[in-house]
């Protein structure tokens, strides 16, 4: 019970309720979503309640320094005084609003989309070495006490302790054998491997002075004593003190993982020229957005490069990438070239990368094989992919894809082509792209 | 509650609380003399989660565990993200009552706000209908609010980790009961159960074929013992009774005495599960709890807001450096657009306040020789009167050096007690000059009529409103100056009233009795109706008249269309039938259909709704549209029917709805030639 448990409940039964995933992708309100959280609407019905008909009930208004003349039309209807229902706020089930929104982090959204498509696509870690703590698992000799590792102190101790123990009461009892030396006591003892020293021995034999004779020979005295191992003697006393000694502390300290971390670079090339209208426009932002917020879920760092182009190329920020339009011509080229500039930054040793473009294959003549082909080839990426975008089918001089397709093939393994032609379109779209690089891991 | 009380938390809401220690005394103090007798009030401090979190729980720190809830609270807190909301106070409706302060809030809006809750803790423990909720438990007085609520909270997650019970069906089941959780019968005292007319032997009834079944007699022993007439007779006795006897507004009620669940897997109706009988019994108290609330909003919040400025501007309670905050404050409640309770309801204490006054300062005048409702506004100097009542200077500038003055004053106004102590320097004057001060004293120091803002209130008297007066006032030459007459005026008379009309008053009938012409001529209200020919809202009407009406409807049972059960037992196959009261605005049918369904799980059989509706001919839109004029609309009798599968809607004759219209309402606003 509580707000824990309340929250919890709200994402589970959210879960349920929310839009299917390539629905959403295809035709839902991707605007909801913020940078880092993809906000999937939920179909939340409010409780249902006898209520008056809206418009049959009429209201009343408050004019803004002057009464409005009859029969003037107003707009939406100011809240009343009605529609909240007191102190309490928001009474279960009567939220305003016809949708709430079910938020995913990108790493669920990524995970949701893989089940949804079948897609496994495992990302992979480059040549980024980081030093990371990991568990405390190694040892030194000098450290702060907290990370003293007091169980393997006690256990030195406890070994050191049965290995120097030894059978006082024995050696006592042979050091009162008739005309018995300190030397021939502890070369006995030591014949048995007992740990004791000639000091105290000597101190031992000087103490019973007065009982000696009391056996004739060490043969009676290991026949009538019984003697004790040192584990008995333990097993009957118990440790009245283990031995701590320096020597023997150890202080933990972490031990250092190298870690590949597994950074993506995404490029986004749009064509912004002239031909790309309203609705090409929509099916490019419906297909890459998707595709950013996957990879962004799938990597542990997320970069995006956004590149506009006509028939020059210029990089643009996200809120603007998908409003430009602009007059021009169309030079796919350019954006490559300038691709291929800001990606110097991303090393490819260090960096996964993804260079996706859009447009609606219109190029000029020849770009595409001589000049764009090559950059393709040249930029070392985890995948390239150019999705066309031709709502009204086929135009005779965009040629763009199908050049692509049949330069690099059906089958390549590091560069897709997909073709949307409509909302319906945007989800094979993705899964072409995304299963073309997992299919290559295979 | 969070449980992030780190120390360092603690320490700061102690610090904060520390701080407010005074003022929540003094407010306390303040309020009594100002004739408020709230219930005791427990404060809190608390952080911004934990405001939202209150928030989203309707006030409460613990309620039934519901998803619903959580979806609140991630809303609210996503409001407050990007939009920046502010929360200035939640207070409780319970005795003591509890109320809590944002720890980020300035001084003065915890004043503010401190001052306002005392006053919604006055309402709370004074007003009748809030009675209503306790008046009827063994512990009369007593409120309980938090406790009940938690105890529901307990019991339903009870039931909710219950093995046997399915979670989301408790959660569900919930749902089912909230959908008529304003059709309760507001204006009784509520009861844990309900009597309803021809209970007792029904429930036997109802049930014996099927128990008899249960025993599995074999068909001749049957036979032998409970023949099929038998049974009929037995069944039928209940069945010629009329029931329930009265139309039954109490839905919830008489679901939970007679309501059944329909039983998915045997496709018929089976008894309810204790748990739903118990849940429906929970979610009935906490709507009888909460109608109050709902049906006293603008005189609670107004009454709060006017105690509020009384306290804050008028006795100085914000010091001069939170002055600027709190007017700020009070500007940002005030000013929130469209129907505001908080302006309207001050407004109309106000226009309370005034008017009475003004009564009581006419009838002093028409008492006076030669001075009648004729002649008045002729005879009387009304600025020689309005300086007449001005307070005395003694009374409106106190100091610690004044306090000499304030002992010549009438001895009504002055707390002898305090006085003696303010003297001896006990009582910090300076700061609460108050403190020596009486109910009278305080009335006088505050009269309405003399104020700024209400300088021309006396003067505006109508002709209307002087001969109403004075036709029938008795003793009318008892005074033969103005002076004398003047001297008799109750200064407390306006106050007085409004204490007697928060006892007695809900919105409706406050709305009802204050709204004047005057108050919605000068705030520019008007109405505005849909027009089917154009497919928009227009304005229809800036008549008082009007406008008052179309409000009180907002108001008028919680703003809901009134629906009641008409039969327990209807098409004698103990089908559930309501009916709506119509008052000439049609139901939200699609709305309809879907609570028809809900109402079904609560039933178990099969649910009907007798209404009325308006149709209008697509042809006659087509003529009026060409015409710049409105269709007329056909009013037709209709049934809609749920049987667990479909929701049907069928036509039915006038005869069998005639008697849910009413005749003598009309809220239509709309004038004839409205759009030509």
């Amino acid at each position: 019970m509580g707000l824990r448990d309340d929250l919890e409940r709200f994402r589970e039964v959210g879960e349920k309720r929310r839009e299917d995933l390539a629905d959403f992708i295809q035709y839902g309100d991707l605007g909801q979503s913020r940078p880092g959280s993809v906000s999937v609407p939920v179909k939340i019905v409010s409780l249902p309640e006898f209520a008056y008909d809206q418009r049959d009930q009429g209201g009343v208004g408050q004019g803004d320094g002057d009464t409005p003349d009859v029969g003037q039309p107003i707009g939406q209807p100011q809240p009343q005084p009605g529609d909240d229902d007191g102190e309490e706020g928001d009474e279960p089930g009567e939220e305003g609003g016809e949708h709430e929104y079910y938020e995913m982090d990108p790493e669920e959204f990524a995970q949701e989309l893989d089940e949804e498509l079948g897609l496994d696509l495992e990302p992979k870690g480059k040549q980024v070495v980081e030093e990371k703590e990991g568990p405390f698992t190694d040892m030194t000799r000098s450290g702060p006490d907290s990370t003293l590792d007091f169980e393997r102190m006690f256990k030195e101790g406890l070994k050191r302790k049965l290995a120097m123990d030894f059978d006082e009461d024995f050696l006592r009892e042979l050091c009162k054998v008739e005309g018995i030396s300190p030397r021939e006591v502890f070369e006995w003892a030591r014949g048995e491997n007992l740990p004791v020293s000639m000091a105290w021995v000597e101190e031992a034999h000087a103490d019973v002075a007065d009982e000696r004779g009391k056996w004739d020979s060490i043969e009676a005295v290991e026949e009538n004593v019984s003697r004790e191992t040192v584990q008995q003697k333990i097993r009957r006393e118990g440790i009245k003190h283990v031995p701590f000694r320096r020597e023997d502390e150890r202080y933990r300290y972490p031990e250092i993982i190298e870690e590949k971390e597994k950074n993506v670079v995404v490029v986004n090339i749009r064509d912004v020229s002239g031909s790309m209208r309203e609705k090409k426009r929509e099916l490019v932002e419906r297909t890459f957005t998707p595709l950013d917020w996957y990879l962004q879920g799938k990597y542990d760092n997320a970069e995006f490069v956004y590149i506009a182009h006509d028939a020059e190329a210029w990089e643009v920020d996200r809120e603007e990438f998908f409003g430009i339009r602009s007059g021009g011509g169309t030079k796919i080229s350019s954006a490559y070239d300038l691709a291929a500039e800001l990606l110097e930054e991303y090393p490819w040793t260090d960096w996964n990368r993804y260079v996706f473009a859009a447009g609606d294959s219109e190029n000029s003549s020849n770009d595409t094989s001589e000049r764009v082909i090559p950059r393709m080839e040249e930029i070392p990426a985890n995948l390239h992919a150019y999705v066309e975008t031709q709502p009204s089918g086929n135009a005779i001089n965009a040629t763009h894809a199908e050049e692509l397709e049949k330069h690099f093939g059906r089958d390549a393994e590091d560069v897709a082509v997909a073709y949307v032609n409509g909302e319906g379109d945007v989800t094979d779209a993705i899964y072409e792209i995304l299963s073309t690089e997992s299919e290559a891991d295979e | 509650m969070s449980k992030t009380n780190s120390n360092a938390d603690r320490f700061r809401k102690q610090a904060i609380a520390g701080e407010l220690e005074e003022p929540v005394e003094e407010a306390r103090n303040l309020a009594e003399t100002l004739g408020l007798e709230p219930y005791p009030v427990k404060y809190w401090i608390i952080d911004y989660d934990e405001m939202n979190e209150l928030i989203a729980y309707g006030g409460f720190q613990s309620r039934y565990p519901h998803w619903r809830w959580g979806m609140q609270y991630d809303k609210q807190q996503k409001q407050g993200q990007y939009g920046g909301g502010k929360a200035f106070e939640i207070v409780n409706n319970d005795n003591p009552a509890h109320a809590f302060l944002q720890e980020s809030n300035t001084i003065a809006d915890q004043k503010a706000v401190i001052t306002h809750v005392e006053a919604h803790s006055d309402f709370f423990a004074n007003n009748e209908w809030f009675g209503l909720f306790t008046r009827g438990q063994a512990d009369d007085g007593a409120v309980n609010a938090a406790a009940m609520l938690e105890r529901h909270a307990q019991s339903i997650d009870d039931y909710m980790s219950d093995p046997e019970i399915d979670r989301a069906d408790v959660e569900k089941w919930i749902d089912h009961c909230l959908t008529l959780e304003d059709n309760i019968d507001q204006h009784q005292i509520y009861t844990r159960r309900l009597d309803i007319d021809g209970d007792v032997t029904d429930e036997l009834d109802e049930d014996l074929a099927a128990k008899l079944d249960d025993l599995e007699l074999s068909e001749e022993v049957k036979g032998e013992v409970f023949d099929e007439e038998w049974l009929e007779a037995v069944e039928g006795d209940d069945a010629s009774i009329e029931f329930p006897a009265q139309p039954q507004k109490d839905i919830l009620a008489f679901v939970r005495e007679h309501g059944k669940q329909f039983d998915e897997e045997a496709g018929r109706a089976v008894e309810m599960e204790p748990w739903q009988r118990d849940i429906l019994d929970m979610m009935r108290a906490e709507s009888y709890y909460f109608a109050a609330q709902k049906m006293t909003k603008v005189m609670n919040e107004g009454w709060a807001a006017y105690h509020e400025s009384r306290m804050m501007s008028d006795e100085g309670f914000a010091e001069d450096d939170e002055f600027v905050n709190y007017a700020d404050h009070m500007a940002r409640v005030l000013a929130s657009p469209g129907l505001n309770p908080y302006s309207l309801g001050m407004e109309l204490w106000e226009y309370v306040e005034n008017k009475t006054n003004r009564r009581e300062v006419l009838e002093r005048l028409l008492r006076v020789e030669g001075v009648s409702w004729r002649n008045l506004t002729d005879v009387v100097d009304f600025e020689a009167v309005r300086e007449r009542l001005e307070p005395p200077e003694a009374l409106v500038r106190i100091t610690p050096e004044t306090l000499e003055d304030v002992v010549d004053l009438p001895s009504a106004y002055v707390d002898d007690e305090a006085l003696e102590a303010a003297r001896a320097g006990e009582i910090d004057v300076g700061r609460y000059p108050w403190k020596v001060l009486t109910y009278e004293g305080l009335a006088r120091r505050h009269y309405s009529l003399v104020k700024r803002q209400h300088r021309g209130f006396l003067t505006r008297v109508s002709q209307n409103d002087l001969e109403r007066i004075g036709r029938y006032l008795f003793d009318d030459a008892r005074y033969e100056s103005v002076e004398e007459a003047l001297a008799d005026v109750e200064y407390t008379a306006g106050w007085d009233r409004m204490f007697d009309i928060r006892e007695s008053h809900n919105d409706v009938t406050f709305l009802d009795q204050f709204l004047t012409q005057e108050f919605i001529t000068e705030n520019d209200y008007f109405t505005y109706e849909h027009s089917r020919a154009t497919g928009q809202f227009h304005v229809s009407s800036d008549e008082a008249e009007d406008v008052k009406k179309k409000l009180l409807l907002q108001f008028t049972n919680f703003g809901k269309p009134t629906i009641a059960v008409y039969d327990g037992n209807y098409n004698n196959a103990n089908e559930l039938l309501l009916g709506h009261q119509y008052n000439g605005v049609m139901l939200d049918l699609a709305q309809a259909r879907e609570t028809l369904k809900r109402v079904f799980e609560l039933w178990g059989r099969p649910v009907n709704l007798l209404t009325i509706v308006k149709q209008v001919d697509e042809h006659d839109v087509e003529v009026a549209k060409r015409r710049n004029r409105e269709p007329e609309a056909d009013e037709r009798g209709t049934c809609l029917r749920y049987d667990g599968t479909e929701v049907t809607v069928e036509d039915v004759p006038w005869e069998e709805v005639e008697h849910l219209a009413a005749s003598d309402v009309d809220y239509d606003t709309k004038p004839d030639d409205w759009l030509a």
